[in-house]
């Protein structure tokens, strides 16, 4: 459907077009010299504004496991996009780019999220323009 | 406000109603669905190059959801490559607010962005709903309303400070020029900080250029901040057709802890000097 493409193409310009952050500072949050790429399975997902955050635990090098959380764009963002809040089950496998929280917790600004099962891309954008 | 009607819309609005309702999830009819007024070419897509929509009483109707055409507004409402004429001390404060990646701007504590750039967030739309007498904006973000009268009265002396303030319109052609005044110290300009005082006064000049675009240039008048009165960059705004506000609310506001800590403590190693005079 022509509308609906139209908004999924609108809103990931939006997303795409910087660190721009509205609700809060992207710049005073999370570094964007600080690039993580993790594979985890989703323990909880928070789908609510202004921003949706979802966990996930991560298996170190050592054998342990670690809980990382992970914020998105706000629930109208994404609805817009085309997604659901059951899109990301807890359970589910994904593997995750992002950029960490400045104060060197497992927090960090996801901006890719992909199903590992599928390959499928989850959810059009981050926390941009929000 | 007045709703151009053309016949030959009914039937591709029709058929686009029965292709969203045969689309399957509630939300995508709720997202997609076609609204009526707006114009349309033959295979159903809105025309948002078509004219200006009037109202009844031949004023341009500057109804509909809009969001900014960039975030480049939001983040800073002065024209590329322009520095506004701070005072001393509002240059310090907008320094230090820079310095710290403007950690603790309102929307940080869930307050609401000011007068002008709560039209500026631009993954987050704003409804305007014109009436004869009054002209009000939706914004999605955080669920709040602004009011602009249009039905004669004078700005209140001496209100309460208010976010928004208090807003009164009227139409110079084209243009709608919106006068406010009474703010509540406290709201950023924009995200990059540009300080203002109770002393601020705003004039808006909206102009819609045709169905699908919007125009606003903001001038900024607070002697109390700034050497003199300056204008904003002409921003653009862009309809979204066939959409609807969302809730928007500040439930699951993680972020204000770990910026107040983080910053915070940087900031006690390290006191700032700023503060107005």
């Amino acid at each position: 459907m022509r509308t609906r493409l139209a908004i999924v193409m609108c809103v990931a310009s939006i997303a795409a077009s910087g660190r721009a952050l509205a609700h809060h500072s992207f710049a005073a949050e999370f570094d964007e010299s600080k690039p993580v790429k993790l594979t985890g399975s989703v323990t909880k997902v928070e789908w609510a504004n202004p921003h949706i955050w979802f966990f996930m635990d991560v298996k170190n090098q050592d054998g342990s496991v670690a809980n990382w959380g992970f914020e998105m764009g706000g629930t109208g963002q994404l609805v817009r996009a085309g997604w659901k809040r059951d899109s990301m089950k807890v359970g589910d496998m994904v593997t995750v780019e992002a950029r960490r929280a400045r104060d060197g917790s497992n927090n960090a600004n996801a901006q890719t999220v992909v199903l590992a099962r599928t390959g499928q891309r989850l959810f059009a954008g981050s926390s941009q323009g929000q | 406000m007045r709703i151009n009607r053309i016949p030959a819309w009914c039937g591709a609005m029709l058929a686009l109603a029965i292709t969203c309702a045969m689309d399957g999830t509630a939300a995508a009819q709720w997202l997609s669905l076609p609204l009526p007024g707006t114009p349309r070419a033959a295979d159903g897509k809105p025309n948002l190059n078509a004219p200006t929509p009037h109202t009844a009483d031949g004023k341009p109707d500057l109804s509909g959801i809009w969001r900014a055409e960039t975030m480049r507004y939001n983040e800073n409402l002065l024209p590329q490559g322009t520095d506004a004429p701070m005072l001393p001390w509002a240059a310090e404060l907008y320094k230090h607010r820079v310095d710290t990646k403007g950690y603790d701007r309102p929307m940080t504590f869930c307050m609401p962005h000011g007068v002008p750039d709560a039209m500026t967030v631009a993954g987050l739309p704003f409804k305007i709903l014109q009436t004869p007498g009054e002209t009000v904006l939706l914004f999605e973000e955080f669920h709040k309303y602004r009011q602009i009268h249009t039905d004669g009265r004078q700005l209140p002396v001496d209100p309460d400070p208010a976010w928004y303030g208090y807003s009164v319109g009227r139409w110079e052609g084209e243009t709608f020029v919106v006068e406010t005044a009474g703010f509540k110290e406290g709201s950023w300009l924009d995200n990059s900080g540009h300080p203002h005082t109770e002393a601020l006064r705003t004039t808006e000049r909206f102009r819609r250029i045709n169905f699908g675009r919007m125009d606003l240039q903001v001038t900024i008048d607070d002697a109390k901040a700034y050497s003199r009165p300056w204008t904003s960059d002409t921003l653009h705004f862009l309809l979204q057709p066939d959409t609807e506000l969302l809730e928007h609310l500040c439930e699951n506001n993680r972020d204000l802890g770990s910026l107040q800590q983080f910053w915070q403590g940087r900031e006690q190693a390290a006191p700032p000097t700023t503060g107005k005079q």
